[in-house]
């Protein structure tokens, strides 16, 4: 009964645009999916291939990350500009949101996990390149005759202060292909690097970060807790752990304008802008199918992270949690 | 005052171009494009500047123990477990599934 359901959303979503029937049938079928898919899972956990979620699908777990992998392989050249053309530029915000209570010190080491196309990474340094420039500044105001002590001082701390790094890691090899030329493009290339890995077993080294941040990936991680987990062990004690994630709208109002909005605009704009309407598909399903706020703050706490709290940014559209390792 | 400035800001792109000579400006394009940008492309994918950096955190993500770069076959190698992780536009490919045998002539090894 869920899989006709699904197939009625896709068929109704595809050959019509109007908008009672859409919006009732997506209600119908995301009641209808939240609860197939769990069922399936208690029964197939014995099995070798156990079932995930992909959108309002179920299938294997292998098969999901294949299929992310696709996704992510076929938007990867239009990624940048599919992300203005549906968040009307918000996600700008959401990003800058994020560096602003981050408020790197120079000197920190990010790793971006899920970073794609580097967004937040190219904020970052340029976030502590403002800072240096500010504390230079500062520093050349207050002391306008040095003693030769302070001039001693700044010639032994320009080599030993260590400088900042930003280590973007990402499963697609399209997405950071796009960033590494953005980055070519821009001039931006000291203290970043591009790593091919996987969020679920990262190749780096434990206790090794200042900040771990993932933003808008890891509802496409196939074991989030596994991903957590991975973000506790290569971070320093005292690192922050930081995700930007789409989440639960809780006002009705704006919960029904942002459903109609997602499920009847944006896999349009996929296939006009992207040429790839299934994409946008799975990304607006996956946006429903991860926990909310409350539900994402314990996943976090579960995996040994101290004072998790969340912002709610845009009315809950999207949500920043953050985390530290004590 | 605004054409004042508008005034100044046209004088002062118009000085430079005509004072550069147009003739060892041309001379230097040509020549200077062509091979030395493929050079330097060339060198920049295959030199690991970055891995020098990037060898200090990246570890093997089974056995999370340092890796060895080899600059021949541009690849991290783990001696311990015997394989080796591609670099491919100077991004090293960190996934075990594509890490290759260094022992048997199989490319992949197989899933965990």
């Amino acid at each position: 009964m869920a899989a006709s359901m699904r197939l009625l959303v896709r068929r109704a979503v595809r050959l019509s645009h109007r908008n009672i029937t859409l919006t009732a049938a997506g209600a119908a079928a995301r009641s209808g999916c939240c609860r197939g898919p769990s069922v399936c899972r208690c029964f197939s956990d014995e099995a070798e291939d156990r079932s995930t979620h992909f959108g309002f699908e179920t299938v294997s777990e292998t098969e999901k990350a294949k299929r992310v992998y696709k996704v992510f392989e076929n938007v990867a050249q239009k990624y940048d500009i599919m992300n203005d053309a549906m968040s009307l530029g918000i996600h700008r915000v959401w990003k800058d949101a994020l560096l602003h209570v981050m408020h790197p010190q120079p000197g920190a080491q990010l790793l971006d996990v899920a970073g794609g196309t580097g967004d937040i990474a190219f904020r970052f340094l340029e976030y502590i390149r403002l800072q240096e420039e500010r504390q230079k500044r500062r520093a050349a105001r207050s002391s306008q005759t040095p003693s030769w002590q302070d001039i001693s001082n700044n010639y032994s701390t320009e080599d030993e202060s260590r400088e900042s790094r930003a280590v973007v890691c990402d499963i697609n090899k399209e997405m950071l292909k796009v960033g590494k030329q953005k980055a070519d493009s821009l001039g931006v290339s000291a203290g970043l690097s591009w790593v091919v890995g996987d969020a679920e077993e990262l190749p780096f080294d434990d206790d090794q970060f200042d900040i771990y941040t993932i933003a808008f990936g890891i509802r496409n991680v196939t074991h989030i807790d596994q991903a957590l987990q991975e973000a506790l062990r290569v971070l320093k004690p005292g690192g922050r752990f930081m995700c930007l994630e789409f989440s639960k709208v809780n006002n009705p109002i704006l919960s029904s304008i942002y459903d109609a909005y997602s499920f009847q605009m944006i896999p349009v704009i996929g296939e006009v802008i992207a040429g790839d309407w299934k994409s946008y598909q799975y990304l607006v399903e996956s946006i429903r199918k991860f926990p909310n706020q409350e539900e994402f703050k314990g996943m976090i706490e579960d995996a040994g992270f101290y004072c998790v709290k969340y912002y709610n940014l845009t009315g809950g559209v999207v949500a920043l949690h953050s985390g530290f390792k004590l | 005052m605004f054409k004042n400035v508008l005034s100044r800001l046209v004088t002062q792109t118009v000085r430079p171009h005509r004072y550069a000579p147009p003739g060892p400006v041309i001379q230097r394009l040509i020549p200077a494009s062509g091979p030395l940008r493929s050079f330097t492309d060339r060198k920049d994918e295959a030199q690991p500047q970055f891995d020098a950096s990037l060898l200090d955190v990246l570890v093997c993500p089974l056995s999370k123990k340092p890796l060895r770069y080899d600059a021949e076959t541009n690849e991290l190698i783990n001696e311990e477990l015997g394989i080796a992780y591609p670099i491919l536009d100077g991004i090293p490919n960190m996934i075990p599934q594509e890490a290759r045998l260094i022992q048997k002539d199989s490319t992949e090894m197989p899933t965990q």
